[in-house]
């Protein structure tokens, strides 16, 4: 009982900002300030979504494009490289191994807002500037990607099982394809989610390299909170339509990234 | 999921690939907020064949400045003409050569179009024209007409204005005032007050720090702290949420406004207010607040076109075709004196001869030098302000902290 | 005798990583560190003026106070935040009806974008209007002015992280405690062993790469700490975190100098000092959780 208890106090503390969020985005603006604030929806979502998708300058829709579109090949790259990395830190034997994962470590501790003008440099020398190649490119690759699949490739990865592979002749490569990748399943769905999350909320990098005419979805939201700063309905509908392609796939994988978690125990 | 795929089109195709360059130039205009240009741009081609005009806007000016930066120091990005804010371009102007000398473009003979001290702004110790003046902030003091009648005192405007010849009486009336905080914020009120203050702020003509030495600053910052201590300030943020309600809510009376910030108000404290809101003249000689230039970056590769086009831009018609697009208040007399600007007038403030008032602020205001890191400093002697405001730190206690924040930052 | 596959594969493995790292990673780096030895304004390069600039900021107040803010924000939001994770993720290791329902509902913080983050919690934390200040107010507290001090502006910005990434750390802890073998628990409940004794004795244990993950990665998040103070901190200024600085962090304070003052030479300076502290950090994290097994 007391779990349940626990659980649903914690979900409703979860839960309570983003139905808030929704509250505001569907009332008009003269509920700002008011108190107690209001808790039920009201009847002006559509109104303010219009207005939202109508809002000039802002560029919302192609902003979630681009953001949809970066946020699912930077994920797709991250979980890759990153599972084959993870693997060979975790389980093979090699040279150098400890040095390079320890490069990799000390790679997560540059702050990152200052990158941004040694970066712009680069994009101009690729002629990057304003495309989203700019945005997805350099990340490809993630040291955190990297430590967390080695952490998880280290507990998940029977050494048997890798062993049994190569008695029966597998490469590399397959015996990762094969055995590594399915049993690394719920840490790489862990790490998929959060690197889409990443990706998706940048703010500082897109700001840089990018136009408001070719925006991210971060990059609208705050085009948008500037020219119509005063109308905070909107600026709430904006918050809630770029959350929700968030819980669209959290919705649509969320079910696998548990139920991958779970395979993996059955599995080990 | 069609429409997802034909989306994804959309995105993949504006991602791949740099507009088309036919054989005419393409001019890039970098700007931030709103400056009002597109029918100017159209206007433009059509007289230039061969010509485009890009704007490329940031909507913050906040996002806009880390971004300027970027390009100045890898020397690619800013396009061909750059929008500067006042407090930029200082910072510029001790270094102007990353921009065009614009007297090699014809711009030396245009000084009369602006007014003397809006001109001098840009213009270097040796001579070098770097940017050419937009719009200026100019001020006036919005306030709440219905609050005004309620408190018992008068509320037409012409009325309400001689109510305050000084900040002094400025302050009487908001000690007598009741039934809301007399204005929204110490910062806001200081920059005002500070502004009237003589030709110089925190820097005297020669760059020299003189936040200590000068009567003028230290006056302002006695007169806003007397304004704090005597309760008138209701502390919100501006641009904050609270700030808006305060619109709307009638957290505060009055508040000193350029006159972009009247598309705010209106639109913040929304139909029901429709001429609740009024503005007239601030108190002492006039004041302005922000504004910003117009200048080519050296980087640009069309350097004698984008010339053409900001000259074409800040021309006495282009800056009243600005003001009639978003109120953005001219900098050249002629504009200010074209009776479009001069007999506008705004119906949401009951119909408040705004051109006129804003005119009148302008033209008497002096000329004040600011010096290269004005912003920086303003930012924080605004920030001790709010201590104070927040009862964080006596007065004395700010003012000194504020003088050593300034010294440590030129230093 | 080891096969060309099984010599070489590691090394290509592990390629992909170094190969983008070296380009858009360790150029910035390197960079940064030759502009922290310059003087660099908004007009690009001045002159060399080696360690100057390190000089200055080991006497910048402002440097030393936008440090302890940071280390107390991430002590604040770290700890509660990893127990609260733990606890969470073990209740959420269990046989219970609605399981996937409950665990989608805990990682919600998770998926929401950053920008309502901000407009929420910006509400939440208003000085007059607020959710915050009206519940205290019910309870009869008198409001409080959340920017004003640094307890409260602490605590609202913790407040804030721990909201975002407690569920983010509990799935962490979740997968990897899936990865611990039934048999272990069937074993110690065969030996009369209770919940709590087995969730110290053998879950924390078995998940301690896990903990350790993430205390590591909260460290170096939390000395990094930007969006949540900033969006906390409303208006022109918000990069000063306050009007006193009470809120201000190591990253903001980089920022302020190199993008807002324009000293870029300074700014990068800063930058590299935050990338030692982080990395002395880290080091001593991992040694006091080697030690400690």
């Amino acid at each position: 009982m007391m779990v349940r208890l626990t659980l649903a106090v914690a979900i409703a503390l979860s839960a309570f900002p983003l139905y808030w969020l929704f509250v505001v985005a569907t009332r008009a603006n003269d509920v700002v300030g008011d108190w107690p604030p209001p808790l039920l929806p009201g009847p002006n979502l559509w109104d303010n979504v219009g207005r939202l998708f109508d809002a000039e300058q802002a560029n919302f829709l192609l902003g979630m494009g681009n953001s949809a579109l970066s946020s699912a090949v930077v994920t797709v790259s991250v979980v890759f490289f990153s599972s084959l990395a993870g693997f060979a830190f975790a389980k093979l034997r090699f040279r150098g191994r400890n040095a390079l994962l320890l490069v990799i470590l000390g790679t997560m501790m540059i702050p990152v807002q200052m990158g941004i003008i040694p970066l712009y440099l680069i994009m101009v020398e690729l002629g990057w500037q304003n495309r989203l190649e700019a945005i997805i490119v350099p990340s490809l690759v993630s040291a955190f990607g990297v430590f967390l699949m080695r952490q998880y490739a280290e507990k998940a990865v029977p050494d048997e099982l890798i062993e049994a592979a190569r008695v029966d002749g597998c490469s590399t490569f397959r015996i990762y394809w094969t055995v590594v990748l399915p049993a690394l399943r719920p840490g790489a769905a862990v790490l998929g989610l959060f690197t889409f999350m990443g990706t998706w909320n940048e703010f500082l990098w897109p700001l840089a390299v990018l136009e408001a005419d070719n925006p991210t979805v971060q990059f609208s939201l705050s085009q948008l909170s500037t020219t119509y700063y005063t109308d905070y309905t909107l600026m709430f509908a904006g918050a809630l339509v770029s959350t929700v392609p968030l819980l669209v796939v959290f919705v649509l994988f969320g079910r696998q990234i548990i139920g991958g978690i779970m395979e993996g125990a059955i599995k080990a | 999921m069609r429409r997802l795929f034909a989306l994804a089109t959309v995105v993949a195709l504006s991602a791949c690939g740099a507009p088309a360059t036919d054989d005419g130039t393409t001019l890039v205009v970098k700007t931030f907020s709103q400056f009002g240009y597109e029918d100017l741009y159209r206007e433009y081609e059509a007289s230039h064949p061969g010509v485009k005009i890009k704007e490329e806007n940031i909507g913050k000016l906040g996002d806009y400045t880390p971004k300027l930066q970027q390009w100045m120091q890898t020397g690619k990005g800013a396009g061909d003409v750059v929008a500067l804010e006042e407090g930029i371009l200082v910072q510029f102007m001790a270094k102007p050569d990353q921009f065009v000398d614009l007297r090699e473009h014809g711009a030396a003979s245009l000084e009369p179009n602006f007014l003397p001290w809006k001109w001098k702004q840009a213009v270097s110790g040796d001579g070098k024209i770097v940017g050419l003046g937009t719009d200026v902030g100019a001020q006036g003091m919005c306030y709440r007409k219905d609050l005004f009648a309620a408190a018992g005192l008068p509320a037409d405007r012409s009325d309400v204005g001689a109510l305050w010849p000084t900040w002094d009486a400025y302050i009487e009336v908001g000690k007598s005032f009741k039934g809301a905080k007399f204005f929204d914020s110490a910062g806001g009120v200081f920059q005002n007050v500070l502004m009237q203050q003589g030709d110089h702020t925190y820097y005297d003509t020669s760059n020299k720090l003189v936040i200590d030495s000068n009567p003028g600053v230290r006056e302002a910052w006695d007169t806003t702290i007397r304004m704090v201590e005597a309760g008138l300030s209701a502390n919100v943020d501006q641009w904050s949420p609270q700030w808006n309600a305060g619109f709307k809510n009638g957290a505060f009376a009055t508040i000193p406004c350029p006159s972009w910030m009247l598309g705010t108000i209106e639109k913040q404290a929304g139909p029901e207010l429709k001429g609740k809101w009024d503005v007239t003249r601030v108190p002492g000689d006039g004041a302005v607040r922000g504004g910003s230039f117009l200048a080519v970056p050296k980087q640009s590769q069309h350097q004698k076109e984008a010339a053409e086009l900001a000259k074409f831009l800040t021309s006495a018609r282009g800056q009243t075709a600005a003001f009639k697009s978003r109120n953005n208040f001219p900098s050249s007399p002629q504009a200010i004196d074209d009776p479009v600007v001069r007999e506008f007038t705004n119906p949401y403030f009951g119909d408040a001869p705004v051109g006129k008032i804003f005119g009148e602020s302008v033209k008497a205001l002096k000329p004040v030098y600011l010096g290269p890191d004005n912003i920086a400093i303003n930012d924080r002697v605004v920030n001790a302000l709010t201590a104070v405001e927040q009862k964080k730190l006596t007065a004395d206690e700010a003012w000194s902290k504020a003088v050593a924040d300034a010294q440590r930052l030129v230093k | 005798m080891k096969t060309f596959s099984e010599r070489f594969s590691p090394y290509l493995f592990v390629a992909p990583f170094f190969v983008i790292f070296a380009v858009f990673g360790l150029f910035p780096l390197v960079y940064t560190a030759w502009v922290s030895v310059h003087e660099w304004d908004i007009a690009g390069q001045g002159g060399f003026v080696g360690l100057d600039n390190y000089v200055m900021l080991f006497s910048d107040p402002d440097f030393w106070n936008a440090t302890c803010n940071t280390i107390g924000m991430l002590v604040l939001a770290t700890v509660p935040q990893l127990f609260c994770a733990l606890v969470l993720a073990s209740l959420l290791n269990q046989k219970l009806r609605g399981l996937t329902f409950l665990r989608m509902g805990v990682l919600l913080p998770i998926v929401t974008s950053v920008a309502a983050v901000g407009i929420v919690f910006s509400q939440i934390f208003d000085r007059d209007a607020g959710m915050a200040n009206g519940l205290l107010g019910l309870a009869g507290f008198a409001p409080i002015d959340w920017h004003a001090d640094k307890w409260s502006s602490w605590t609202a910005i913790a407040t804030m992280v721990n909201w975002r990434w407690t569920g983010y750390n509990a799935l962490i802890y979740l997968a990897a405690m899936q990865a611990v073998p039934r048999d272990l628990y069937e074993a110690a409940t065969v030996d009369g062993a209770s919940k709590v004794r087995q969730f110290f004795s053998i879950t924390v244990p078995n998940i301690r790469p896990a903990i350790l993950f993430t205390v590591i990665m909260s460290t170096i998040a939390g000395m990094q700490l930007f969006t949540e103070p900033l969006i906390f901190g409303q208006g022109g200024f918000a990069i000063s975190g306050g009007s006193l600085r009470q809120f201000q962090t190591l990253s903001m304070f980089m920022f302020e100098k190199a993008f807002r003052d324009f000293d870029y030479g300074y700014g990068s300076a800063v930058a590299w000092l935050i990338f030692l502290m982080i990395t002395l950090l880290a080091v001593v994290n991992f040694l006091i959780t080697r030690r400690s097994r």
